[in-house]
């Protein structure tokens, strides 16, 4: 199928679309307070220590970059922001609640993420994929689920209404009622995107949400994040393009052997030696030409 | 206290058996992640293979003296369950390999249902218990204490052969080339491949190696206990099984000690637990439930990484 | 395979199109083996396909044995040895004919997908062949009962599958089309009439196959192959019918009036007492597949829905009769009273849902093939528990016998009905529970299925780890799916024991639980249809299949093997897992307006 099917519509998402689907979700609360924070997070597996006393916090409406070198520890970070990891010792909050120590509630407090290694749901279809994402916004119970009565079909139709929405944010509509599994790669992240998205995130972790793609669906990607804020979600994204997060993000993060190295503006930690310095392996003039790479756009 | 001791003895005796079984069911999983459901009909059709070699192809005369009629027996067992575990991974695992995780876990269930019903209806007399001759020299001796325990010395044939096998086969392991092949593909089928080892070969290994050891204690089973029937496969199989993950699957040496102790629980459980013997697979079945879910790296296993 | 890829292409290039064309067959270009006489074959295919029509029609009637078979005529009123009736063949003899007739009239008609119908009639014409042929072979001690000896000849069966090769070779030379699509639209009504139409002859053929041979081997001592040919020659008419795209086109006209269609398919079913099947014998064969069917699809919502594995899962149908025996005022049971059915039936379910979610809460802590050793080890401790009759609700190797029947008043379940002039037989309103209780137990699936909850066991099968970070308390949600499942299997196992009146350990063994499983595989896994249509498959054959009992759970065990080797998915493949085979293009043109369907180019 993949030759006959026209190439993916890689605009942004409608403004008006974006605007029905802000009002739908209600998330964002106008305040720029902080929602996500972690203080002094320390993760030790066995005797190697991937995460050193890192402290950081989002604000409500602001997308963070996440960087470092391979094994710098972002994803271990990730896991445990999102309740995989129990962290060592430290701690994360949530609008200053204690998050979760479980996968499903930290999900349910308003936290959702994206998967390094896409992990769709490969034989349910595109739909079916957001509505599964829905799961914990819908009421239905056991007994309803059983008789399929008004009330049931009401949420069903809301949760309906909402994926389609959601597949059309993400440019997907064509690909509803496709199995995932068939979808071209660069759909397959923009549909978990829609699944996380399907949950009322507060909070959207992305990990690595270009990885595998080419600068077209890259810059695809980067205006899809710039509308996620718009819909009021606040963005944490890991990632190894450094031109991608530098013109992305509001705040950067740089990740080095488990201690938050740098934090500031894309153009402070663009201009900090240390982050040159960090990328070891790399010689130093290719780390500049990649770090600087992103000043050009 | 004496009956205490009989029942250590039997539970030993037995479980050495269950360790031999459960020696094949490990390394099958510790090399291609498969319950091999199958595995206890190895053992009955090696029962059966042996029964038959005595029966059809030997002159009585020879079945008459335990020291030719024992190793004919044991490797004749061997010979056809190796076989038939062979074929089986051939034909029916083989092509499943990168099957989803249920369809060779059900295959093996079909291959287990074939293989009892094809010894009860192509072997003669096989709808009933058939009697087994007996491989090994008769009778017992009596250790004196309190009013004297029994020992059989086919018990104590059963104990050495189990054992020595064991070791011998965790030598050949560690020691070994072709031991650490099959060390290697465990870990990393395709690492393996890379580094020149076919794992097909070293498959087919495990289960040649897993199949001769199930038929060596399908001929002491029958030696032991005097007659054989269908069903034998199937129980003890489970009770292998138990073995394997209580020792921590993967792990020869584990899968011994799993087999000792589930002969232990079935012995002194049905002595005195409630129920008595009646209820002595229902303990296996107990332990069982409670490792799996509490500890199901077994005694010897590493607790898993948890994934990133 | 290749048929798939051109399907595909076809569909890319009409998908906007309003009416979806038929594509030309492929050049009749064929390669690999047997493409030389293919290829010299292919100008003369309609030549090839009438003459093999012709031959199938006359192998039908010629003599079939070269001796009376000494049990009695084979079968019904054809004799082998001679040509009695001439133009009344009956049996597979008329099967045979029907489908050369069919050959011929589609071999000159200008039909879509000629091709591919004709083969699918040829294939059924050789598979009929030979079963018989094989079978009078083996009966007469050689191949001189299907050739000639004693001065008689009989080369009916040789004929027969040199039409039905001749056929197949032919139709598969002229290149095989792929499947049309048919997009005709009629009034509401004519539709009706037609799905009408179609249920009832789909329960006239139930009824038939059922009934076919007679009550095993008991009656009529060639059942089983009467039974098998019957089998061949439906699947041959079968898959010519699917290749024609009619099938597809029934199957939308009843998704169209979906609430229609479930009503007439349930009446369809209630009213098999009134066809050839409605006698005890069959009444209680019925009922019993209808309890596995049931049964079965409850395991179908662990297993196939939400990927759980369960090898011990009959013990909840064991522990749903054992409530009831107890229940029922049996005089072996130790509790001794009466509770009304129906109550007994909740009271079934709620125990063995409660066991369900003993059994299912493993699953928090263990996964996969683990989980699957739990849940058998489970079902073993049920067993042994049974066996030794646990605290005396079992009865042990003694069974707990006489469980009297359901009544309602002063009548009982078991016994006959007069309807005016027609007498239905005995054990009918069990058959009529069973339906609407295996009605109800669809209904569940389907309604589950489609909602929350069924997506989230469906995420939780693809992937537990998304699931969970999808907001799925994965644990409570397995622990349901063991528990709804186990309950309909409770309900199943009250009708199981007032039904068989006698209950014992011994129908609750690891083996059934593996049938069951077969059951549910073998059907297609999560699929409604899937589960009924496996359950009755596994429990009709053994019925009609004495001659092989022997051999039953030797092709039990063989026939696992070969599904999961070339069909893992099961004759009712689950839509989503079907797509994994082959996109089958069938949303894109629903809502093309009543247009007639395009010729083959």
């Amino acid at each position: 199928m993949s030759e006959s099917v026209e190439q993916p519509e890689l605009e942004a998402p409608p403004g008006e679309v974006t605007a029905e689907l802000a009002e739908d979700m209600q998330i964002a609360t106008g305040t720029r307070e902080p929602i996500l924070e972690s203080a002094g997070v320390s993760m030790v597996f066995g005797g190697l220590r991937a995460l050193n006393e890192v402290t950081f916090s989002l604000k409500e409406g602001e997308i963070i970059g996440l960087i470092g070198p391979n094994g710098a520890g972002k994803t271990t970070f990730f896991n445990c922001l999102t309740g995989l990891y129990t962290p060592t010792s430290g701690s994360v909050t949530l609008r200053g609640a204690p998050m979760p120590q479980d996968p499903a509630r930290v999900t349910e407090a308003g936290v959702a993420r994206t998967f390094q290694n896409i992990r769709l749901f490969p034989s349910m279809t595109a739909t079916e994929n957001v509505l599964v994402g829905r799961h914990v916004r819908m009421k239905q119970g056991p007994v309803s689920s059983l008789l399929h009565g008004p009330r049931f079909r009401r949420s069903e139709a809301e949760a309906h209404d909402r994926a389609e929405k959601l597949l059309a944010f993400v440019g997907l509509t064509r690909f509803a009622d496709e199995l995932a599994r068939n979808l071209p790669y660069g759909d397959q992240r923009r549909l978990e995107i829609a699944r996380a998205l399907a949950t009322d995130p507060s909070v959207l972790l992305l990990d690595e949400p270009t990885a595998g793609m080419n600068a077209q669906e890259t810059e695809a990607t980067r205006q899809l994040i710039f509308a996620i804020r718009d819909l009021g979600v606040s963005v944490v994204v890991i990632e190894h393009d450094t031109k991608f997060i530098f013109t992305l993000c509001d705040r950067v993060l740089v990740l080095v052997q488990g201690e938050l190295l740098v934090e500031g503006s894309p153009d402070e930690v663009r201009g900090d030696p240390r982050v040159v310095e960090a990328y070891l392996g790399a010689p130093p003039d290719e780390v500049e030409a990649q770090i600087h790479a992103g000043e050009e756009s | 206290m004496s009956i205490f001791l009989s029942q250590i003895a039997n539970g030993l005796m037995f479980g050495s058996l269950i360790a031999l079984i459960a020696i094949g069911y490990t390394m099958v999983y510790g090399i291609i992640t498969l319950i091999n459901f199958a595995h206890g009909e190895i053992f009955m059709v090696g029962a059966y293979g042996g029964l038959a070699t005595l029966t059809y192809w030997v002159p009585t005369a020879v079945v008459a003296r335990w020291y030719f009629a024992l190793p004919i027996a044991l490797v004749a067992g061997a010979l056809v369950s190796m076989l038939v575990a062979v074929a089986m991974e051939r034909f029916a695992y083989r092509p499943l390999r990168n099957a989803p995780r249920l369809a060779p876990l059900i295959t093996a269930l079909g291959v287990s249902v074939a293989l009892q019903e094809a010894v009860r209806v192509f072997y003669p007399g096989a709808t009933a218990a058939i009697p087994f001759p007996p491989l090994f020299i008769q009778g017992a001796f009596v250790i004196p204490i309190g009013d004297g325990v029994v020992i059989r010395y086919t018990g104590i044939l059963l104990i050495v052969v189990s054992l020595g096998l064991a070791f011998g086969l965790e030598r050949f392991v560690e020691r070994t080339r072709l031991g650490r092949a099959m060390r290697a593909t465990s870990q990393d089928r395709d690492t393996a491949r890379l580094m020149g080892i076919d794992p097909d070969r070293v498959i087919v290994l495990t289960f040649a190696i897993g199949g001769a050891l199930a038929g060596v204690a399908g001929v002491l089973y029958g030696s032991y206990l005097n007659n054989i029937n269908i069903d034998m496969g199937f129980q003890n199989g489970i009770f292998a099984f138990t073995a394997a993950v209580l020792g921590g699957i993967g792990n020869i040496r584990g899968a011994v000690v799993g087999g000792l102790v589930i002969g232990l629980v079935r012995a002194l459980g049905g002595q005195y637990l409630p129920g008595g013997t009646a209820y002595d697979y229902v303990w296996i079945f107990v332990v069982l439930i409670i490792v799996l879910v509490f500890r199901p790296q077994g005694f010897f296993g590493e607790s898993e990484r948890v994934r990133a | 395979m290749s048929e798939v890829t051109s399907e595909s292409a076809s569909t890319t290039e009409t998908a906007e199109a309003p009416v979806r064309t038929v594509p030309a067959a492929p050049p009749a270009r064929h390669t690999g083996r047997l493409a030389g006489p293919l290829n010299a074959l292919a100008p003369h295919a309609k030549i090839g396909m009438v003459v093999g029509g012709v031959l199938s029609i006359v192998g039908a009637y010629l003599a079939w044995s070269t001796f009376v078979l000494n049990e009695g005529a084979y079968p019904e009123r054809a004799t082998l040895t001679m040509f009695v009736e001439p133009f009344g063949v009956t049996g597979f003899r008329l099967h045979i004919t029907l489908l050369g007739l069919a050959t011929i009239v589609v071999a000159l008609l200008r039909v879509p997908a000629k091709h591919r119908i004709v083969r699918g009639l040829g294939v059924g014409v050789t598979a009929v062949a030979v079963l018989n042929g094989l079978w009078i072979t083996v009966e007469g001690g050689g191949l001189g009962a299907i050739t000639a000896s004693d001065g008689t000849v009989a080369f009916g069966s040789i004929v027969a599958l040199v039409g039905g090769l001749v056929t197949v070779l032919s139709a598969t030379a002229g290149g095989l089309e792929d499947k049309p699509v048919w997009e005709w639209k009629l009034a509401w009504w004519v539709e009706w009439i037609l799905l009408l139409v179609v249920f009832v002859l789909i329960l006239l053929l139930v009824a038939e196959v059922l009934t076919s041979g007679g009550q095993g081997g008991v009656v009529n001592p060639y059942a089983g192959v009467v039974f098998l040919s019957l089998l061949a020659a439906l699947a041959g008419a079968f898959a010519a019918l699917n290749a024609s795209g009619l099938l597809t086109w029934v199957g939308e006209v009843s998704e169209r009036h979906r609430v229609f269609s479930v009503v007439v398919l349930l009446l369809c079913a209630l009213a098999l007492p009134f066809t050839g099947a409605g006698t005890e014998y069959w009444m209680t064969v019925a009922s019993n597949i209808g309890v596995y069917a049931a049964t079965a699809i409850g395991l179908n919502i662990v297993v196939g829905l939400a990927g759980l594995l369960d090898l011990g899962y009959v013990a909840f149908l064991g522990i749903g009769a054992f409530v009831a025996a107890n229940l029922s005022g049996a005089a072996a049971s130790v509790i001794g009273i009466h509770v009304p059915f129906l109550l007994v039936m909740v009271i079934s379910a709620v125990v063995a849902g409660i066991f369900g979610a003993i059994v299912g809460s493993p699953t928090l802590r263990v996964r996969g093939d683990y989980l699957a050793i739990v849940t058998l080890a489970f079902g073993e401790i049920f067993v042994r528990s049974a066996q030794n009759n646990i605290a005396g609700l079992t009865g042990g190797a003694n069974a707990i016998p006489n469980i009297p029947q359901v009544a309602l008043g002063s009548f009982q379940f078991n016994q006959s009905i007069s309807l005016g002039p027609i007498q239905l037989p005995g054990g009918v309103m069990y058959y009529v529970a069973i339906v609407l209780l295996v009605a109800a137990v669809m209904l569940v699936f389907g309604n589950l299925k489609n909602s929350r909850l069924g997506r989230a066991w469906i995420a939780i099968r693809e992937d537990e780890d998304a699931a969970a970070a999808m907001g799925i308390r994965t644990g409570p949600i397995k622990i349901l799916a063991f528990l709804i499942g186990a309950m309909l299997a409770g309900f199943a196992g009250a009708f199981f024991a007032h039904k068989t009146a006698v209950v014992a350990y011994d129908s609750f063994r690891f083996l059934e639980s593996v049938t069951l499983l077969a059951a549910v595989i073998l059907g297609g896994m999560g699929t409604i249809p899937g589960a009924v249509l496996g359950a009755s498959i596994l429990f009709v054959l053994p019925e009609k299949l004495r001659e092989f009992a022997d051999y039953r759970l030797l092709l039990f065990g063989l026939a696992l093997v070969l599904i999961m080797r070339f069909r893992p998915q099961g004759i009712i493949a689950d839509k989503h897992r079907k797509a994994e085979l082959a996109e089958d293009p069938e949303d894109a043109a629903k809502e093309a307006p009543g247009a007639l369907p395009t010729e083959v180019k």
